[in-house]
């Protein structure tokens, strides 16, 4: 809800004109009338309507700025007849107008090119310029008639006023890393996947990553749902990084390309996960030099000992490494950053980064739940043996063979039962897992149904676990571990249904009795969530915690309570996305370089104050009609390596598109940029 | 197949095609500024909007294919209106210097202005400063320019080059170039719809309808690509294209000016020419000549009875000899379009970029359009094309048979049928005395699992190597096993031709003559001879280019002198012209003028015919690979710069590269010479003096040696270790 003197934001027909501002009638969207702390609007203007929160302003000079910044924005189009000249129309006539110089017929060109521009324009940017135009131009006609009539130059023309404009779209505004995504696509389709990539890499360096195993939460807001289906979008990222890896041409790195010299500063990261990946790449393109510490013996954190060979290729996954590494980035392997360390990093850094991520798996919560039990392996340890053998030939040690009834140097479990309790990404790998090392049987043990566990995971790995013969087993809970001499033998399941809340309230999950089940088993792996180890925290910090038991920031800057401290990642948010890392770390990045350069001063750069804003009023509109692009082209599926090959070995699923798939997905976008303006 | 309607007509489209594609193939006319048929489309111009029945709005008909049952409208008041918007817009600003713009008269925005009635202008905004832009060739001017991208297109899709770019900024946007990836080749200047991106030479020296079209085949290449020359008052002015399905590389759109102006006939060199052909011991001519003329000295020999020479031709003919006696037919069974089409591509001995231009813009294509996994094995890295290759192979000079060997080890799985070759491979010496090491042929292998379509391109370096003649046996072996299609790229314009139609000699001591090829008595298409002959630009005749197919050559530019047909005649042979014997050559019985020479709607060649292959059933064994020369010291590669083939394009007024010694610092380095030296060296019997020119992006210690500027062809491997002597004054 917001205070506002007149709205046609998202359709609505707010006009407080004439009123008394006691009785304004409130917008019902969380417009941006709060700029920041320090200031607030006078107006915003976007694709879909205009919201005014003040009488005073000049709705001529706002009309024509916004054509003004559309012209200014179009570096991200200029490249369709109508936007392209209509665009620089509407600006001059409506400058013409604005300086006292416009003529009736003006305004009619004006609401013609309008119309033209929203019928034809190749992208959204071009086709929703006009609309908040022509809602000024018609609910203010009397404003821009006097202009006209008496050849005088609006109210405030001569005057100084911010404009701060953004580009956004709906995908971008739902990726927590706001990649630029019509730009990656619009590589794809252009054929120059060297401007794809570079579009990538201007917020999301880890490119092979986020192509193969990203959540894609940008595909839940992709406009083109409301038409038929989304776009394939993550898959169309991974092409740029497979054309740079196989032509082996270079990085292409955002922006000139190059890291600048260095500035003298430095700063510490610790951890070299997706977190510290992304700090260290952008503010070493910053001429910024980082250091990056890493407890284990490989670079980049749970990506690397979590996720699978099979679903991110460490061949693949090396090569966004290596871009980080490209820009100087020094590593620091095998090196537990202590408490002592962390007290002398104040003064040898310029800041400090933690990124240490979530890495101790949760207990499920049953009886007779003792580590100690042999067969009780927590996801996080059993993915580690895992995947340092499979990506690295790093053998599992004595010690752990001996817990776990290992009969060999690393995670054979030909012929033993295997039960996971998650339903998220780490049980699916799990459970894949166990499968490649050869199990007899695995059991996925989940609370809920398998709408939510798609939901949580995707469609395609819950399909493909299926397929590689997984049992899901669901609304059940372990109840307890059963064991002889500390050795699992078998677990009673739960079982669990849901009935209807007679008040139409959420249905509960009601245990059956007498359903209980014993199953036996070899192992239990519990993958339901992973906490944060801080030992390495110097306890006279006191870091302000959340109730997650996760390192707290405003969200925004990524600073913890102790100044020059910053946290991003799965240690500041809890078990999250790659992607919600890469985000936060990326914003991070940014906020610690102006914070090293400026003499310790936190900021957020106008493009990032509105970028907050957006998401907030959040871009995507569910229940907007979609005109002008034929509905039913089917979306694109890539090719997956066969069932019966790929459960007997660790080789990626996922071919990726043929090039003729990714041409015919990129043209199914609809480049649906928008712009966005607030008036200060 | 998906059915729908388009003005209440119903058709139905394939898969993957759009519904411009469908309403072309048709007939249904949809106006469009930017849509260019050989090229993913740029969506820029808009004009192709159409109507979908019961959906709101317009949706764009080049990049969007139907979905069943839809009824697609393309024209209709709304549309008309806002296509006339447009055009409005692109006239926004755009000079009206009609009478001075090389494009008037074959104007795409001139003929959408008519065509939509745009007789004022009532949209306006305030113009700013452009400036004009020369970039060799050709030409920029922003302020004509509609930005329909065409241009970038072509650049980035069909050349592969990627020199053309959009600068964007709104209303500011043009397009810039990174000049060090352009190679001149015009592509850009033959799509421009307009007059922004024009011939610097040719600007303000004719208008369009002044020309005559002269439709043909470029004589170049193997490729023969089909081009028109453009004539006024007998002389080539410039050659164009069917652009919207074909491509020219920079030799072909530029080197048109090489025809021999002979005014009359000189019957007393005739008579002269006559004698020395009665008492000629041999004849000898290189593969830049038609099929036709190729057919009559072919007669002649018979009637004759002297050496017909043409070592070139006839190495090539072993060759395919040698190959088809594995394949078990006659010919190689790719063509441009499987190389284009294909998703991985493998080739041995072939300067890609210069042997054959067209070869090279099939490779990126397939690269840009299936992702195509390209791996060249070659002596020489070709750094200006890394954005084409995805593995490069370095390997020694002379170890080409080894490679070729090692390659069909390595994807060869049933090798029962030639159990005795594989088992003699000594693949740890190969690989060491090739340089080819076993992991670089692991990764190949593994690329090769998952492909459909993989093609071998093999070139002039195998050709004519020592070894040619085990080396085809091993690529025919290949193709018959369906390992690869195969692609052997002829080593001139018509070699192919020549190898089919005549039957070749050695040359033996005795007077010679020679066609092309300064000789005792010379006939010259250059007018540097003693008789006067026409150029191919001058010549009614045939090619088989590298498609194997029959295409048609027209006259372009006017001769009066006399012609090999003459000769023949004189010495009895009766035919009133030479393209007579054009059904009379042994492929088929179709007479010259009744050769197709056309694209049709949907972009497909009709150009003559092909030529068929034969087969047979020939089960020779393949011999143990021999042990591998060495090459030390100074070598050089007999290779031309981009914009030169032959003799005839040397003097060509627009074609710039100059015959230079090109070689990398390591080479300057080990010969002790320096960037504009002139060194004397002799390859093959042949001296040259050639000023040598370091080129930084090379690699390795073989330096390039063009051999345009010399009129025979040598028919000898294409590295020779050479003496370099410095002889600067």
């Amino acid at each position: 809800m917001s205070k506002v003197y007149f709205s046609t934001w998202r359709e609505e027909q707010i006009n407080n004109v004439g009123k008394d501002e006691a009785d304004w009638k409130e917008s019902a969207y969380d417009l941006p009338a709060q700029y920041d702390e320090h200031s607030s609007s006078k107006a915003f203007i976007g694709w879909d309507g205009v919201a005014l929160f003040d009488k005073d302003v000049d709705v001529v000079k706002l009309a024509t700025e916004y054509a003004h910044q559309y012209q200014e924005y179009s570096e991200a189009c200029g490249r369709c007849a109508p936007g392209r000249w209509g665009g620089r129309i509407l600006y001059d006539l409506l400058d013409k107008i604005a300086r006292g110089e416009g003529s009736m017929a003006d305004m009619d060109h004006l609401k013609e090119v309008c119309k033209s521009m929203q019928l034809t324009s190749k992208c959204e940017i071009g086709k929703t310029v006009p609309n908040p135009l022509l809602d000024l131009m018609t609910q203010f006609e009397d404003t821009f008639l006097e202009c006209i009539n008496e050849q005088k130059p609006s109210k405030h023309y001569n005057e100084d006023v911010d404009y701060i404009a953004k580009i956004t779209a709906p995908c971008m505004d739902a990726c927590p890393a706001h990649v630029d995504i019509p730009a990656y696509i619009e590589g794809v389709r252009d054929l120059r996947l060297d401007d794809s990539l570079r579009a990538t890499r201007q917020t999301m360096p880890l490119a092979h990553t986020c192509g193969r195993v990203c959540p894609h939460p940008c595909e839940d807001e992709c406009r083109r749902t409301n038409l038929d289906s989304p776009i394939s979008i993550m898959e169309l990222k991974r092409l740029g990084a497979d054309y740079e890896t196989d032509h082996g041409l270079g990085f292409y790195h955002p922006g000139k390309g190059k890291k600048k010299p260095s500035i003298g500063k430095k700063v510490a990261v610790i951890g070299a996960g997706p977190a510290g990946l992304t700090t260290a790449y952008y503010l070493a393109l910053d001429g910024v030099d980082v250091d990056v510490y890493e407890e284990l013996p490989v670079l980049g954190g749970e990506v690397t000992v979590g996720v699978p060979e099979y679903r991110m290729p460490w061949a693949k996954y090396e090569k966004d490494i290596e871009a980080v590494k490209d820009l100087g980035v020094n590593f620091i392997l095998n090196h537990k950053v202590t408490a002592d360390e962390m007290r002398q990093f104040e003064t040898d850094y310029d800041a400090t980064m933690i990124a240490s991520g979530t890495r101790i798996s949760k207990k499920v919560r049953c009886d007779n739940e003792r580590p100690e039990v042999k067969g009780y392996w927590g996801a996080i340890d059993f993915l580690d043996w895992i995947n340092l053998y499979e990506k690295f030939d790093i053998t599992t040690p004595k010690e752990v063979q001996e817990q776990q009834m290992l009969p060999s140097d690393h995670v054979d479990l030909t012929g033993k039962v295997v039960a996971c309790v998650g339903g998220g990404f780490t049980s699916m790998d799990v459970v894949r897992c166990s499968v490649r090392a050869g199990a007899k049987r695995v059991i996925m043990l989940y609370r809920r149904d398998e709408k939510t566990i798609i939901r949580n995971t995707t469609y395609e790995e819950y399909h493909e676990a299926v397929e590689e013969g997984v049992e899901f087993i669901f609304h059940s809970a372990v109840a307890r571990m059963n064991d002889e001499n500390d050795v699992l033998k078998s677990l009673d399941v739960d079982k669990f249904e849901l009935v209807p809340d007679p008040d139409g309230g959420r249905p509960q999950l009601v245990k059956i009795e007498g359903a209980t089940e014993n199953i036996e088993v070899d192992y239990l792996i519990p993958a339901v969530s992973q906490s944060a180890e801080f030992s390495h925290l110097p306890e006279e910090w006191d870091l302000e915690m959340t109730s997650w038991a996760t390192l707290k920031t405003n969200g925004k800057d990524y600073m913890t309570s102790r100044k020059g401290i910053f946290a991003a990642g799965d240690c500041e948010y809890g078990p999250m996305t790659i992607v919600n890392a890469v985000g936060q770390a990326k914003r991070a990045a940014s906020v610690i370089s102006r914070y090293v350069q400026n003499g310790g001063e936190i900021t957020l750069t106008d493009e990032e104050i509105m970028e907050d804003h957006l998401r907030k009023m959040k871009v995507y509109d569910k229940k907007e009609k979609i005109t002008g692009w034929l509905a039913g082209v089917p979306r694109q599926k890539s090719e997956v390596l066969d069932v019966n090959i790929r459960k007997y070995n660790n080789d990626e699923v996922n071919f990726g598109f043929t090039q003729d798939q990714a041409i015919s997905e990129s043209e199914r976008c609809m480049r649906c940029y928008y712009i966005a303006m607030v008036a200060k | 197949m998906i059915k729908f309607k388009i003005n209440g007509q119903q058709f139905s489209a394939n898969k993957g095609e759009t519904i411009l594609e469908v309403a072309r193939a048709n007939g249904i006319y949809i106006p469009t500024m930017c849509y260019l048929p050989k090229a993913t489309p740029s969506a820029s111009c808009r004009m192709c909007s159409i109507e979908v029945k019961g959906q709101d709005g317009f949706v764009l008909s080049c990049n969007t294919p139907p979905v069943e049952g839809i009824e697609v409208i393309t024209d209709s008041d709304t549309l008309y209106k806002e296509r006339q918007n447009i055009m409005k817009m692109y006239n926004v600003n755009h000079p009206l210097q009609c009478g001075v713009c090389d494009k008037s008269g074959e104007c795409e925005l001139q003929n959408k202005t008519l065509e939509f009635g745009v007789a004022e202008q009532n949209f306006s905004v305030r113009d700013q400063s452009r400036k004009k832009k020369k970039w060799g060739v050709h030409t920029y001017d922003p302020g004509l320019c509609i930005l329909c991208e065409k241009c970038t297109v072509v650049c980035n899709e069909t050349v592969g080059n990627e020199a053309l770019f959009i600068k964007p900024g709104g209303y500011k946007s043009h397009i810039d170039i990174n000049l060090a990836n352009c190679i001149q080749c015009g592509e850009c200047i033959s799509v421009c719809p307009v007059g922004a991106m024009a011939s610097t030479e040719f600007k303000y020296s004719s208008n369009a309808w002044e020309l005559k079209q002269v439709p043909s085949s470029c004589s170049h290449c193997s490729s023969a690509c089909s081009l028109n020359y453009e004539v006024k008052e007998g002389t080539v002015r410039r050659v164009t294209n069917e652009f919207e399905f074909s491509s020219l590389c920079g030799a072909g759109r530029f080197g048109f000016d090489f025809e021999n102006r002979v005014l009359n006939k000189d019957a007393d060199s005739f008579t002269d020419a006559l004698d020395n052909f009665r008492s000629a011991k041999n004849v000898i001519f290189t593969s830049n000549i038609t099929n036709e003329e190729a057919y009559l000295l072919n007669e002649l020999k018979k009637k004759l009875g002297f050496n017909l020479v043409n070592d070139e031709a006839r190495k090539f003919q072993e060759f395919m000899e040698n190959f088809s006696s594995t394949a078990n037919i006659s010919q190689y069974n790719a063509t441009l379009k499987d190389v284009s089409g294909s998703d991985f591509i493998v080739s041995v001995g072939c300067s890609i970029q210069s042997d054959n231009p067209m070869v090279k813009f099939a490779m990126s294509q397939a690269v840009k359009y299936n992702k195509a996994y390209v791996s060249t094995i070659h002596p020489i890295e070709e750094t200006p094309i890394a954005n084409v290759i995805s593995q490069y192979i370095k390997n020694e000079v002379g170890s080409e048979e080894a490679a070729l060997a090692m390659l069909a080890d390595i994807l060869v799985e049933d090798k029962s049928s030639q159990e005795e070759f594989f088992d003699s491979l000594d693949l740890g010496y190969l690989s060491g005395e090739s340089n080819i090491s076993e992991e670089e042929l692991d990764v190949l292998k593994l690329k090769y699992v998952r492909v459909n379509k993989p093609v071998l391109v093999l070139g002039e370096d195998v050709i004519n190597h020592p070894r040619s003649a085990n080396i085809a046996a091993i690529a025919g072996y290949l193709q018959k096993n369906e390992i690869f299609k195969v692609l052997i790229v002829p080593t001139l314009t018509n070699t192919l031709g020549v190898s089919m139609i005549c039957d070749l000699d050695k040359q033996q001591d005795g007077l010679s003559i020679g066609y092309n090829v300064k000789a005792d008595y010379t006939l010259s298409a250059k007018g540097e001879g003693d008789l006067d002959m026409p150029a191919l630009n001058q010549q009614e005749g045939t090619f088989v280019n590298i498609d194997k197919d029959l295409v048609v050559l027209n006259a372009a530019a006017s001769y009066d002198g006399y012609e090999l047909n003459d000769i023949a005649n004189a010495l009895g042979l009766k035919s009133e012209n030479i393209i007579d014997y054009t059904s009379k050559l042994g492929f088929k019985d179709i007479a010259f003028d009744d050769l197709d020479n056309y694209y049709d709607n949907m972009g497909n060649a009709h150009r003559g015919y092909r030529v068929e292959a034969i087969k047979n059933r020939k089960r020779p064994k393949l011999e143990e690979v021999d042990d591998l020369a060495e090459y030390n010291g100074s070598v050089v590669y007999s290779r031309n710069p981009l914009s030169h083939f032959n003799v005839f394009t040397k003097d060509c007024k627009q074609l710039k590269d100059k015959p230079e010694l090109i070689g990398s610092e390591q080479f300057a380095m080990a010969a002790k010479i320096k960037s504009g030296d002139n060194v004397r060296f002799s390859v093959d019997g042949v001296e040259f003096t050639r000023n040598f020119k370091l080129d930084r992006r090379m690699k390795g210690t073989v330096a390039y040696n063009p051999t345009f500027d010399v009129d025979a062809k040598s028919a000898s491997y294409r590295y020779t270790q050479v003496k370099l002597e410095v002889i600067n004054e």
